[in-house]
């Protein structure tokens, strides 16, 4: 991809623009089909994909305008009704194979605020998914979107970059696991209902636990948050509750520590060995410090699961260096099918395809011909190469005169499809 | 089909699966996991062929003496892996226990003696029987000594904290705590025929029941049996972790020097 690769990217982020400005460049997914067709119909953009998500806003596309970036960031401006020199300082343009290599590290996590993380990859696919229900993809930005797609999930599983949990809940869950395997199995008992228990309830939720208990010393605070599944206890109830409950989260604001070592032994003891975990995420702590000098009894303040967020991260930075590795692999693989796709490399192998048709074809009628004389050998010859000539004008034409670069692409591959054009080199 | 060379054979297929589980285990791949399990089978039956063919060269079992009861005995463990991996559905225990296979298998294949006439009594399938359900209850409580010593390591990382590629790669607690207790419970099961079978069999060539080892396998029992009624008893996982490993001493214990020094017929001699 040299000079002028109609391949473009435009972009803001959270490293470079202040969250006031990119709320207001957000694409709601319920617009994002709408902002597509517009692009298209103004002529600049033939082939469009819009990733927006809280942290990025950026424009992927194959394009038809003189001054593509400029005509992208005018079109956004006018799209979210912004002044343009408002957007223009803080957005990034890049085009070719610093686009294509922007889009795969954004896949693979290496661009999130939080590296490695796993919800771009989904928000990516999303991007293709609508942007193809709309009509706004073709062959380049697909086959772009689908590769970078592949890439992430490649990154995730070769490399510990989006492994280990980073987040005080992702830690928290993780620890569940290693001392309870099946989660939603489990019982849970969450003491508290503000925002933190929120959280975490909801977390649960999600993985599919069955039995929660939500205690919380306002009984109706603990009813709402348990009217999506699960039980609300009763203050006095704790005690009573405790040998039932596998992890206990515990998220109140309470300025003294509610359960003491003796209430833990006496559940553990009642659940009959059956370990306990308790996650402590109260400051000041919920929980007993010596809690967690007992058998059985597994404490996490949240000092501790900080810790371990912070060295997960930091494990996954060591891995950044294979996820690259991967990532140019992957792009220098999207490269060489995109270059392939230029008019000049299509033509100079169609040319070179009818030549050797030509040539086997003369040598064999020659062959077959024993009594033709010099001169008119020297026709035939020239007759076959007139033919030549001849079948490849059209297309010929036909890629070199398209002036919008998709179709060209589009065409391409047409022709290499239909003359087998990739079977032969 | 020469015994010594299947057996090397089934040796270096064991350290293939062996090599298999670690990088399935680094790189957390389940394909590499299968394969590793599949290796494992392909390695099970070569070295089952290896000791039918040394059983037939001696004409009895193929494990008369000390160094053909260690082939069995790796044969016998590495069977009860494979069952603990499906019946609980875990495999990242793998490479910490085919090792133990390969030593035993490994020092069998090195020490092989030459094959000595059937002693007067040691034949027939009563005695058969009680040999093999021995060293079957060997194999199982080894691998629960080395799943007791893997709970041990994760919640020893659990509560310090320490939550590196080990601690994300081992299976929970609670999985680790089942797959022992299945072991532990085949392997009192196996231990308790085979004593029962002893007994009759003692009684028969000996006169007496008494031996040495009839009191240490009963200790033996007696110490796994607590483990087994360990949440009966409100024992911690880590306590019934400990008196896996208590239990295993005692067993290397009965087989080494009450075996040599005071058992009658336990010596392999």
């Amino acid at each position: 991809m040299t000079e002028s690769s109609p391949l473009v990217l435009v972009g803001w982020d959270f490293r470079r623009t202040p969250i006031a400005v990119r709320e207001r460049l957000a694409f709601t997914p319920d617009r994002i089909g709408e902002a597509l067709a517009r692009i298209t119909r103004q002529g600049v953009l033939s082939e469009s994909v819009i990733v927006s998500t809280c942290n990025r806003s950026e424009i992927y596309g194959v394009g038809v305008a003189a001054d593509v970036e400029d005509a992208v960031t005018e079109f956004v401006a006018g799209f979210h009704q912004l002044e343009k020199p408002a957007i223009v300082a803080s957005r990034y343009g890049l085009s070719g194979a610093d686009a294509v290599r922007h889009l795969f590290r954004v896949s693979a996590g290496l661009e999130s605020l939080v590296l490695g993380e796993d919800q771009i990859l989904v928000q990516v696919r999303e991007a293709l998914r609508i942007a193809s229900a709309a009509g706004a993809t073709r062959s380049v930005l697909h086959r772009l979107f689908q590769q970078a797609c592949a890439s992430g999930k490649r990154v995730r599983t070769e490399t510990g970059v989006g492994t280990r949990a980073t987040s005080i809940p992702g830690v928290a869950m993780e620890l569940a696991r290693k001392v309870y395997e099946d989660i939603d199995k489990r019982s849970f008992l969450i003491v508290g209902a503000g925002a933190t228990a929120a959280i975490f309830y909801d977390l649960l939720i999600g993985r599919g636990a069955r039995s929660i208990d939500v205690v919380n010393r306002s009984f109706e605070r603990a009813e709402a948050l348990a009217s999506r599944g699960g039980t609300a206890r009763r203050w006095e109830e704790l005690s009573a509750r405790l040998p039932q409950a596998d992890v206990v989260v515990f998220a109140t604001a309470s300025p003294t520590p509610i359960l003491g070592a003796a209430q833990v032994a006496a559940a553990l003891s009642a659940r009959r060995g059956k370990p306990m975990l308790f996650l402590d995420l109260g400051v000041p702590r919920n929980v007993e410090a010596a809690v967690s000098n007992l058998d059985g009894a597994f404490l996490y303040a949240v000092d501790d699961l900080k810790e371990i967020a912070a060295r997960n991260l930091a494990d996954r930075e060591k891995d950044v260096p294979r996820a690259e590795s991967i990532l140019e692999e992957e792009i220098a693989d999207f490269l060489s099918w995109y270059g392939s796709l230029a008019v000049v490399p299509t033509l100079a192998s169609l040319r070179r395809r009818f030549e050797t048709v030509r040539a086997r074809e003369f040598d064999d009628a020659l062959a077959k011909l024993d009594r033709v004389a010099p001169e008119d050998r020297e026709k035939i010859r020239l007759l076959a190469q007139s033919m030549v000539r001849t079948l490849l004008r059209r297309p010929t034409s036909a890629l070199k005169d398209e002036p919008d670069p998709a179709r060209r692409v589009e065409r391409a591959e047409a022709i290499r499809h239909v003359f087998g054009l990739d079977e032969e080199e | 089909m020469n015994a010594t060379l299947l057996g090397l054979f089934a040796l270096a297929l064991y350290g293939a699966a062996e090599g298999f589980s670690i990088f399935s285990l680094r790189k957390n791949s389940g394909a590499l996991g299968r394969a590793a399990t599949i290796v494992l089978t392909g390695a099970l039956l070569v070295h089952f062929v290896a000791l039918q063919v040394r059983a037939r060269t001696l004409h009895s079992v193929p494990y008369r003496d000390l160094s053909d009861s260690m082939s069995f005995f790796a044969w016998l463990m590495a069977v009860a892996y494979l069952f603990l991996a499906f019946r609980h559905r875990e495999r990242s225990t793998g490479p910490f226990l085919v090792p133990l296979v390969m030593i035993f298998l490994a020092v069998s294949l090195v020490t092989h003696p030459s094959p000595s006439p059937v002693k007067k009594g040691l034949a027939g399938p009563l005695f058969a029987f009680h040999v093999t359900m021995a060293i079957l209850g060997y194999a199982a409580l080894s691998l629960a000594f080395v799943l007791a010593l893997l709970y041990l390591v994760q919640n020893r990382q659990l509560r310090t904290r320490r939550t590196g590629l080990l601690f994300s790669r081992l299976p929970a607690l609670d999985v680790l705590d089942r797959m022992e207790r299945t072991a532990i419970g085949v392997g009192v099961a196996a231990l308790g025929v085979s004593l029962a079978l002893g007994v009759i069999w003692a009684q028969k060539n000996w006169g007496t029941i008494w031996d040495a080892k009839l009191g240490a396998t009963l200790l033996v029992l007696l110490v796994y049996a607590t483990a087994l009624f360990s949440t009966r008893l409100r024992l911690q996982g880590k306590k019934t972790a400990f008196l896996s490993v208590i239990g295993f001493s005692l067993v290397l214990f009965s087989y080494t020097i009450v075996n040599l020094f005071f058992s009658r017929g336990h010596a392999f001699r």
